[in-house]
């Protein structure tokens, strides 16, 4: 009988490598874990949206410990056809925890279209951001579809102390004076201007900055679990905000040469 | 009168001697139970077993010192671990309070005994200030409703027990055992989703224990 157990612990051993876990907090990747997923998805948006006038993208966020969901949502798109990419608005954790980055990570990966995923408070929670970092990239980051900008931002500023920019306005300095060929911009963040989150004392100088960038459309966010379509500052620049995945539903919107449409979906 | 005084003391001591000395003597065995109590009470705080543990969501290694109280069937375990250096982050230490339950003991043969469940819960904490206990004054009352700091683990296993010398060292032993923990969050994850499986949410450890006392 002890022999055979000892079989037993052998086989477990090794086979059963995923099973080992230092810590929820130890930042210890699987070793089948792409890096850098933002980075690689612009390459597709940017070369697949290249020569079209209409672009189509789906605005969703919060997916945390909405897993089933998650996976409805994934079952969902990829039964669409005619979608660009998908930006996920943030909060892929909800705990800020390594395997909850990863089983997003393994839903989401099954996507037939690229997507970006903003960066949102509770991924930033314990050593999130690290997480962060390591798989999809920089916090603050811009691509271009078509003829349009997306300037995707941190604004998960109550998650810092004041050594780190949040909301970074050199970066976003830089985004408005780069030499890049588009006509707008759309800007696109967790947590909006006014919530908690946001560090409210620059939220009028954080307004009149991304107005500077080139022809502003509008802004998109999710973090408050609701829908929502507000001008913000009464200056005619609206912001979209989206549901959170357990609710499911998403945002659809549609860019024309010259105009937008928006839908809300639910699946 | 100096003489008379002499004497009179060396009386009254003689007196006092003859009245104390059968209490000192009760006295001293008074004394000598409270220092035997005393000594066993600090003997029960000296560690029984070592033991080091490899993963289980409590560091990579886990190392420390432990009780056996309750006819074996409990044990207490203090340990420290190491969490190394992942994701552009510093390493961190941590420490777990671990309580083992051991229902059964199955003799083998006279050398091996199994203990086919070993069942229980620990705390583990991390030494690290990005890590709290409660919400940092920064936040709004109540915006996270756990701790980052504090996690609480529960655990199956089974081990087995090698004895080394019986004649001489009856307690003496090496015990090698695995478990299958969870924690708080990682259950709470899976209780709400079909998606997550077991291999998602459980985590496998190993290791070693050392009995000496």
């Amino acid at each position: 009988m002890g022999f055979s157990r000892y079989w037993f612990i052998f086989f477990l051993l090794f086979t059963a490598c995923d099973l080992i876990d230092y810590h929820p907090y130890d930042g210890r990747l699987d070793s089948d874990i792409e890096t850098n997923l933002n980075e690689k998805a612009i390459v597709r948006i940017e070369s697949a949206c290249k020569t079209k006038d209409t672009i189509r993208f789906v605005m969703t966020g919060d997916t945390q410990r909405s897993y089933d969901e998650t996976e409805r949502f994934v079952k969902h798109i990829n039964q669409k056809t005619g979608i660009d990419f998908i930006i996920h608005g943030g909060d892929i954790a909800d705990f800020g925890m390594k395997k909850e980055y990863e089983w997003t990570y393994d839903i989401l990966s099954k996507l037939n279209y690229p997507y970006v995923a903003v960066i949102g408070n509770h991924d930033i929670i314990g050593n999130g951001d690290h997480v962060y970092k390591k798989i999809y990239g920089k916090e603050n980051f811009s691509f271009i579809a078509g003829n349009t900008k997306f300037v995707c931002l941190n604004t998960n500023a109550i998650e810092y102390d004041y050594s780190n920019p949040v909301p970074d306005f050199s970066f976003i300095r830089e985004e408005i004076y780069d030499d890049k060929e588009y006509d707008r911009t759309i800007v696109v963040m967790h947590a909006p201007p006014g919530n908690e989150q946001f560090n409210n004392n620059v939220k009028d100088v954080f307004q009149a900055y991304i107005k500077q960038l080139p022809e502003l459309l509008f802004c998109l966010h999710a973090h408050n679990h609701q829908l929502s379509v507000s001008d913000l500052f009464n200056d005619g620049i609206l912001y979209y905000g989206c549901e959170n995945m357990s609710k499911r539903s998403y945002l659809l919107f549609t860019l024309t040469p010259d105009d937008y449409t928006y839908e809300v979906v639910r699946f | 009168m100096i003489t008379r005084m002499k004497s009179f003391a060396f009386k009254s001591f003689l007196f006092l001697c003859l009245f104390l000395v059968p209490f000192s003597i009760k006295g001293q065995d008074v004394y000598d139970i409270r220092v035997e109590r005393y000594k066993s009470t600090w003997n029960n705080l000296i560690p029984r077993y070592t033991k080091v543990q490899f993963a289980g969501s409590m560091g990579m290694i886990s190392a420390g010192v432990g009780w056996n109280y309750g006819r074996d069937h409990w044990e207490t375990d203090v340990l420290l671990g190491l969490v190394p250096r992942y994701a552009d982050r510093h390493a961190m230490v941590t420490m777990t309070l671990k309580q083992n339950y051991i229902p059964w003991r199955i003799t083998l043969n006279e050398k091996f005994f199994f203990e086919p469940l070993t069942c229980g819960l620990y705390m583990n904490t991390l030494f690290d200030d990005d890590f709290w206990v409660k919400n940092p004054d920064k936040y709004p009352s109540g915006y996270y409703t756990f701790s980052t700091r504090v996690r609480l683990h529960m655990f199956v296993g089974e081990r087995i027990t090698f004895q080394l010398n019986k004649k001489k060292a009856p307690r003496k032993s090496i015990t090698l055992f695995y478990e299958l923990s969870t924690c708080d969050l990682y259950l709470i994850s899976a209780v709400s989703n079909s998606y997550l499986k077991p291999s998602d949410y459980l985590s496998l450890s190993f290791g070693v224990k050392f009995q000496i006392l």
